[in-house]
């Protein structure tokens, strides 16, 4: 084997098996802290950095509490229920976590050590041609491994909330790749390096107008593709106690964990690559590297995004859910394609033109937004209570 | 790698097909059993058009492409009938599914 | 030399996955094996350069049919059948015995007479060609391919619909 291509592959995984867990540890205290504010608490304030004084005035806001959770769940008993399929079930969650680990691949990060690769190009970790259609292929294993918890666990919510689970993601799978499509007819390729490019001088798509009606349907099924609240359906600890991982416990509940939140970045990733221009930003020109912070500021921004809307949102009913994916996102994102080729054949640079683009798109999204939200309308009547007479 | 490892490798995998297709008796391993008979066909079509003299005419990608699309369909239309099958007879073991036989 | 391995790798884990896929007695193993036999698929349409088909090999197979399947043997079977003879069928020694004469006098033979060519051509993948040529030669395949997937859609919905009214008519006689 050659050593090179070794070096290079090395170079190109490595950070990402680091960067983004630690990442992970980091947004977990982000999301608790941002959660306890909205509810008017504090939040984990109490475990300090291991080897200072433990707690009292070094605790730094709690910012040791990933630490701590992490040493808690190593050390924790792992129990497999009787009866379970004790093979899936160690695979599961195993499999929750590649899927997620491999698309951060295709992102088009580039790194300050990018340059040290020997290849052509050293932005992406995969240089394919179609990346953009693998991240989705590779997206939709995730479904793969709650189904294979929730049925090697022997439990009936687990096994519920895994078909809820599988049902909504392959749902909301379409509207996800229909909303990316109006980025690939405008760039004309899937390579996600081409597609950031063609968004430079802060012409990202996110300001176009089927660009915005895009991002959001983009963003809401990607809420629901993480199975983030408001679509937290499956692992709804009120009705199913915590869905597909409710028999897990240890390390392998640490690991789903740890796959949730990698396909959250992974998806804001996307997000980021297809809609606000990739690693663009002031100050790329002049210093190189400064691309893969405003990359990962972005997906910052977003997961802040996502852990507002969890903190404010309350849960969707089941029929509610499936009637938004299929109902109302599809049809709006197969209108948002149609009106983004009409937009590309305009191709003016005259303002009014645009502003024109602008008015008419968003006043038809809105109207048949509007029309779609009547149709839907379910004929909910004010629920008759019966007393004990 | 010579196209007659790709060739012997799909005739493999194939075989491998017919035989669940013959031997089981679960209509549901059937159908997935037919499955790996159309992916061993895609291997030699992609096979074939690696190694072929004209690989920009790229018969062999597009004839994939539609393989995989008519395979899908067959899919969701032959696990509906499956299930269908099912309601109606309680059993989708295909030896018991013999009213049509003459007794 | 990283191509051989690649190949021989992938090659063991098709045909072992498809074999646990198509005798074992637990469906939902089967399932998830057959799967590992898609997945290593996609690996040799990989390592043959057809990127975009192994690509929609995962979408559509893994994601779409597996799932299916996952789905109906839920709505079907009993998952783990216990006892042998209800997996096999009576035929079971005649389609072992089709099977082996298939392979060794039928295909063998013809892979190794056939006057093969012996080195790929270098080539660069590109998914823009293949989509040029659906819309230019073969769009009207591409038509005809929708409206297949469309006709297919509505049969399986009612098909299962269809099985629903016969449900609600027992239900109302009993």
């Amino acid at each position: 084997m050659n050593l090179n291509l070794i070096i290079d592959i090395l170079i190109a995984t490595v950070p990402l098996l680091v960067i983004f867990p630690s990442l992970f540890a980091f947004t977990t205290w982000i999301e608790r802290k941002a959660l306890a504010r909205i509810q008017n608490r504090i939040g984990p304030n109490k475990v300090g950095i291991p080897c200072t004084r433990a707690g009292g005035s070094f605790s730094l806001f709690g910012l040791g509490q990933p630490a701590a959770d992490g040493i808690k769940m190593l050390f924790k008993e792992d129990i497999v229920p009787t009866g379970a399929d004790r093979l899936f079930h160690l695979l599961a969650p195993i499999l929750a976590l590649i899927p997620a680990m491999l698309v951060l691949c295709f992102l088009p990060l580039e790194f300050p050590w990018s340059g040290l690769m020997s290849a052509k190009s050293g932005v992406q970790a995969f240089l394919l041609d179609s990346a953009v259609i693998f991240f989705f292929a590779i997206t939709g294993l995730n479904t793969l491994a709650v189904f294979m918890a929730g049925w090697a666990s022997r439990n009936k919510y687990s096994l519920l909330g895994g078909m809820r689970a599988i049902a909504q993601m392959v749902s909301y799978e379409i509207p996800l790749v229909l909303s990316a499509v109006v980025v690939v007819m405008h760039v004309g390729s899937l390579n996600a390096a081409d597609i950031a490019n063609a968004q430079e001088n802060w012409r990202w798509f996110v300001f176009t107008p089927w660009g915005l009606a895009a991002f959001v349907i983009f963003f809401i099924s990607a809420l629901a593709e993480t199975n983030r609240s408001p679509f937290d359906l499956p692992e709804a600890e009120s009705e199913l106690i915590a869905g597909y991982f409710t028999e897990y416990s240890g390390f392998k509940f640490a690991l789903f964990f740890l796959g949730e939140y990698i396909s959250m970045f992974a998806i804001s990733g996307l997000a980021v690559v297809l809609f606000l221009g990739g690693g663009a930003g002031p100050g790329v020109g002049a210093l190189p590297w400064l691309a893969a912070v405003w990359f990962l500021a972005k997906i910052f921004a977003l997961i802040a995004v996502m852990i507002w809307l969890r903190g404010t949102l309350p849960r969707l009913r089941v029929d509610q859910l499936m009637g938004f994916a299929w109902k109302f996102l599809l049809p709006i994102s197969i209108l948002n394609i149609f009106i983004s080729g009409i937009t590309w054949h305009l191709k003016s640079q005259n303002p009014v033109v645009i502003a024109g683009v602008w008015v008419a798109s968003l006043m038809i999204l809105y109207v048949v937004a509007k029309g779609l939200n009547k149709l839907n309308r379910a004929d909910v009547k004010p629920r008759e209570y019966k007393y004990a007479e | 790698m010579t196209l007659e490892h790709y060739l012997i490798l799909s005739a493999l995998l194939f075989c491998i097909g017919l035989l669940g297709a013959l031997t089981r008796r679960n209509a549901v391993v059937v159908l997935f059993s037919i499955e790996i008979m159309l992916n061993a066909a895609n291997l030699n079509f992609i096979a074939f058009w690696r190694f072929s003299s004209n690989p920009e005419a790229l018969h062999g990608p597009l004839f994939t492409l539609f393989t995989i699309a008519v395979a899908a369909a067959e899919v969701a239309v032959g696990l509906a009938l499956i299930i269908a099958v099912y309601r109606h007879f309680k059993t989708v073991d295909l030896e018991q599914l013999d009213t049509l036989k003459e007794e | 030399m990283t191509q051989e391995i690649t190949f021989w790798v992938l090659a063991v884990i098709a045909v072992l996955g498809a074999l646990v896929a198509v005798r074992r007695r637990n469906l939902i193993h089967g399932v998830f094996a057959l799967m590992i036999f898609f997945a290593s698929l996609s690996g040799l349409f990989l390592l043959l350069l057809a990127e975009f088909i192994a690509a929609v090999q995962i979408l559509v197979y893994i994601g779409a049919v597996g799932i299916l399947l996952l789905f109906a043997i839920m709505l079907t079977e009993r998952v783990t059948g216990d006892d042998a003879r209800r997996v096999t069928s009576r035929g079971w020694f005649w389609g072992l015995v089709a099977t082996i004469v298939i392979f060794v006098y039928l295909l063998l033979p013809a892979i190794q007479e056939a006057n093969l060519p012996e080195t790929a051509q270098p080539i660069k993948p590109s998914v823009e060609a293949l989509g040029k040529k659906l819309m230019n030669p073969y769009v009207v395949t591409l038509e005809v391919l929708a409206l297949l997937l469309t006709a297919a859609l509505i049969g399986a919905v009612a098909a299962a619909q269809g099985a629903r009214e016969n449900k609600e008519e027992q239900s109302d006689d009993s």
